[in-house]
């Protein structure tokens, strides 16, 4: 009877020291998810925690399947999404009791990049897509070079892997021949190396430190069709309005109405100094479509 | 010469898995081992009068490779390792066998999962889970501290229920509507430590209402032939509540009847059980507490059988989220008068990585 009481009470004081000391910890707001938004995120938020000292964030990657499920488990505060969610993670939240609010935080031309070698300048979706589901295997086939298309693309649990698969490649699959890379640095190391080499990226990550498009890449023009003009991913005016077809808003998830500390972050964010850091990194600015949502999501 | 040579073969096979993760990344290996160091707080029940009154002991090491072929198609192979996959060695000329109580592996998974065949599907050939208590072990969530209810029967009262958490055979699963999934299994129902030994297959269904959004209602059964005369069923109803942030509330109910379980007066005698757990996360990755409390009816004839079992405990990870200290104490009281409570208190050392 002894033991019991002594190994009882050593267990609750454990468990008191425990909750003492939990509180203490200052309340640190998790950011978990997409890697095309990571870097963003990371500078959104450090210049945040300049303005707002006493305030913590952490910002991790893992692609956008990584975030939703970390949001679904309530395992962060933030999940940052560069796609929609899946009809099967919004019925995973439904059961598991998440209501997620969305908030657009930029906009991405989603860009097309060759080695600088390539001489071809533009593609249509329907090439685009061909190329990417192993249809077209030489560059020939749609004007380039005669030389195999080496094809460079994202994990299954990126986003941008699953925004391409549905917007171009018409839910179809991949070709087995793509190298699934981690992240948008690893494709355009894999393009800068790779003369046939063709991928994609956030618009973002076509910069130097210096705010210069890389040296060795080329971005090529997308079209909507064989009858229209095709257009860059760096013509603001195009992804704005839409003709640049490969255009998506990058998001932002919590469960239900964000918390003070996480709303504020958000407002800033979305607000005209977040959105200049947006500008900043090479993103394109949120519209008033979005903002609408936004503020009737924070509140 | 045999040893040296399944050496060499499983540093090739290593070799070979570890270099194929490194240039395919939809590979993913993942290792989950639990231990226990055991204190009896009683010395005078039925479980706690045994000599050794303090232990280290393993409970489970897994290893689970997984690999994403492609969109619609992934593979699973998971390794688990216990002492009860003690056989060593088998005389073929007399049939007798050699034991020993060390750590063994054994396979509790290994199939192919295809999510192509109807829409929001999921199709798992092979080695499978079944649905039994798959959805009240990720609520309960606590698989290290304690196994679910019907898992864990065995265990706690010693009667045979037929409920295993795989087996060979198909499982499909899936959502009809929003608030409707439903899961099918056609299986041996011998488990997967046993091969099929009977012309018999096991049949189970589930039905999982989502009226809100944190709350289901599942209806689950299953049914097997025994032999030309006997069949056994086990119906069961679960409720979880997961409507307030960090907080999951789980409870189960089951019936097992099987034809074979005769009374001395050849009176059929219905097996059943009642749990109720719940979890609070303070934060997820690091504090938590729970607590379950169980109502064990072994044979619903006999009136003092019956037995309780509450757990109680804090999941604590002090350095990263796959290091985990799990302190729990098991309170196991009996209808018998003659029979006197046992308290348990085990230490779970938590490992994931």
């Amino acid at each position: 009877m002894k033991k019991l009481i002594a190994t009882v009470t050593l267990g609750l004081a454990v468990m008191a020291l425990v909750l003492v000391a939990m509180p203490a910890q200052k309340k640190m707001i998790q950011i978990k998810g997409s890697d095309t938004m990571v870097n963003l995120a990371q500078i959104l938020a450090e210049e945040y925690m300049a303005k707002n000292p006493g305030t913590a964030l952490a910002v991790l990657g893992g692609g956008s399947g990584t975030g939703i499920t970390a949001i679904i488990n309530q395992t962060c505060d933030i999940a940052n999404h560069s796609r929609e969610w899946k009809q099967k993670e919004i019925d995973q939240a439904w059961e598991k009791g998440v209501k997620p609010r969305f908030f657009a935080i930029a906009v991405d031309g989603l860009s097309t990049i060759v080695n600088e070698k390539n001489t071809l300048e533009k593609l249509t979706m329907a090439e685009l897509a061909a190329i990417y589901r192993g249809e077209v295997k030489n560059w020939k086939m749609v004007g380039g070079p005669d030389k195999p298309v080496s094809l460079y693309g994202r994990q299954s649990n990126s986003g941008t892997y699953v925004f391409m698969q549905e917007h171009v490649l018409g839910n179809k699959n991949y070709s087995t021949d793509m190298k699934e890379m981690n992240g948008n640095a690893q494709i355009i190391e894999g393009i800068l190396q790779d003369e046939a080499g063709i991928g994609y990226v956030g618009v973002g990550y076509l910069y130097d430190k210096d705010g210069k498009i890389r040296k060795g890449l080329k971005i090529l023009n997308i079209a909507k069709d064989a009858k229209s003009q095709a257009f860059s991913p760096l013509d603001k005016a195009a992804v704005d309005s839409g003709d640049y077809p490969v255009a998506r808003p990058l998001y932002q998830a919590t469960n239900g109405k964000p918390s003070p500390a996480v709303a504020s972050f958000i407002a800033f964010e979305t607000g005209p100094e977040g959105q200049k850091i947006v500008e900043r990194e090479g993103f394109y600015t949120i519209g008033g479509k979005y903002k609408e949502q936004n503020e009737t999501n924070l509140r | 010469m045999a040893r040296k040579t399944s050496i060499r073969f499983l540093l090739i096979f290593g070799l070979v898995l570890l270099s194929a993760g490194i240039v395919f990344a939809q590979q993913t290996f993942n290792t989950t081992v639990y231990f226990d160091y055991t204190s009896y707080l009683s010395q005078d029940g039925p479980l706690t009068s045994a000599p050794k009154d303090n232990f280290f002991a393993f409970r489970r090491a897994y290893f689970t490779y997984e690999n994403r072929i492609n969109d619609n198609l992934k593979f699973r192979f998971r390794y688990d390792a216990d002492n009860t996959a003690n056989l060593t060695s088998v005389d073929i000329n007399t049939g007798s066998t050699k034991k020993d109580d060390k750590l063994r592996p054994f396979i509790k998974h290994l199939y192919f999962d295809y999510a192509g065949l109807l829409s929001n599907s999921s199709l798992k050939i092979g080695m499978t889970p079944t649905l039994t208590f798959e959805m009240a072990e990720a609520r309960w969530g606590y698989r290290s501290v304690a196994k679910t209810l019907l898992d864990g029967y065995k265990d706690i009262t010693g009667v045979e229920i037929d409920a295993s958490s795989a087996d060979i055979g198909a499982n499909l699963t899936g959502s009809l509507a929003k608030s409707v999934r439903y899961g099918v299994m056609f299986y041996n129902g011998a488990g997967y430590s046993h091969p099929e030994g009977d012309r018999y297959k096991k049949i189970a269904g589930n039905i999982q209402l989502i009226p809100a959004a944190g709350l289901s209602v599942v209806g689950y059964m299953d049914y097997e032939k025994q032999d030309k005369d006997n069949s056994a069923y086990t119906y069961k109803l679960d409720g979880y509540f997961e409507m307030v942030k960090n907080l999951v509330v789980g409870t189960e109910y089951f019936v097992y009847r099987n034809d074979k379980y005769l009374t001395a007066e050849q009176v059929r005698y219905d097996v059943s059980g009642f749990s109720l757990f719940g979890r609070y996360s303070f934060d997820p990755d690091v504090f938590s507490l729970f607590a379950r409390f169980d109502r064990y009816e072994p044979d619903n004839k006999v009136s003092s059988d019956e037995m309780s079992l509450i757990i109680a405990g804090l999941d604590w990870a002090p350095f990263h989220k796959s290091m985990k200290l799990q302190p729990n104490i098991w309170l196991t009281s009996y209808a018998n008068s003659e029979k006197k409570n046992d308290v348990v208190f085990n230490l779970t050392f938590f490992m994931s990585f």
